[in-house]
């Protein structure tokens, strides 16, 4: 188990504010926020570690990246 | 829901022990780089754990690369686990392939998801019904 919920105040600008109430109702924007924050927190994460991992090894090879978006093609 | 690259236990492995997978290292963060790039989510099922997390000296690894770092494990919920019956009667296959039942059903749980493998061939059988679901080896 996690900790306990936080209660946070923060601001957001009033149009996002009101474009997340709108897809979501007002009950849903605590639910809302927490996912988005966490999305954003693991890219964060994972893009340090690439940065971590390129320090010791270099860039990725061409060849490495081309397989992965071959396998991956854009939506 | 949102797109997800999915680790098995290989892949999982080749990330953890980065430093020392040669090949394997660089096809793992090329796959991790394009799911960042894509804004993707990176999840591990939880039932991978339990074919690499086999002692300290091997944890150590699997626990330094899921602290932080942007790579999360998917809990087992009791609804991925009976689509992984289902996919393991659909496709004949005994409960050997479980675990690799439990990866292709978490990855269904996305709208779009690329189960990045050490073996292809195991899950291109366990992927056929799921359209949305693509394989990378490693």
């Amino acid at each position: 188990m996690g900790l306990p919920a936080a209660k946070l105040s923060i601001s957001l600008p009033g149009d996002l504010a009101a474009e997340i109430r709108r897809r979501v109702g007002s009950r849903g924007v605590s639910g809302f926020v927490a996912r988005a924050v966490a999305h954003e927190l693991e890219r964060e994460q994972l893009g340090a570690f690439l940065a971590e991992m390129e320090r010791e090894l270099g860039p990725i090879p061409k060849e490495a990246l081309a397989a992965a978006k071959r396998a991956w093609p854009k939506r | 829901m949102a797109e997800a690259l999915v680790l098995d236990s290989e892949a999982l492995n080749a990330i953890a022990n980065w430093s020392e997978r040669g090949a394997l290292a660089s096809r793992s963060r090329a796959i991790l780089a394009l799911a960042m790039q894509r804004g993707s989510r990176v999840r591990v099922p939880a039932p991978v754990l339990a074919e690499v997390c086999r002692g300290p000296k091997f944890d150590a690894a699997i626990n330094h690369a899921l602290k932080a770092r942007g790579i999360v494990v998917e809990d087992l919920t009791e609804a991925i686990a009976r689509r992984a019956g289902a996919i393991l009667s659909r496709g004949k296959l005994a409960s050997a392939h479980a675990i690799d039942a439990f990866v292709v059903a978490t990855a269904a749980e996305y709208s779009t998801a690329v189960i990045a493998t050490g073996d292809i061939s195991d899950f291109a059988t366990l992927i056929t019904p799921y359209k949305h679901i693509r394989l990378f080896g490693i």
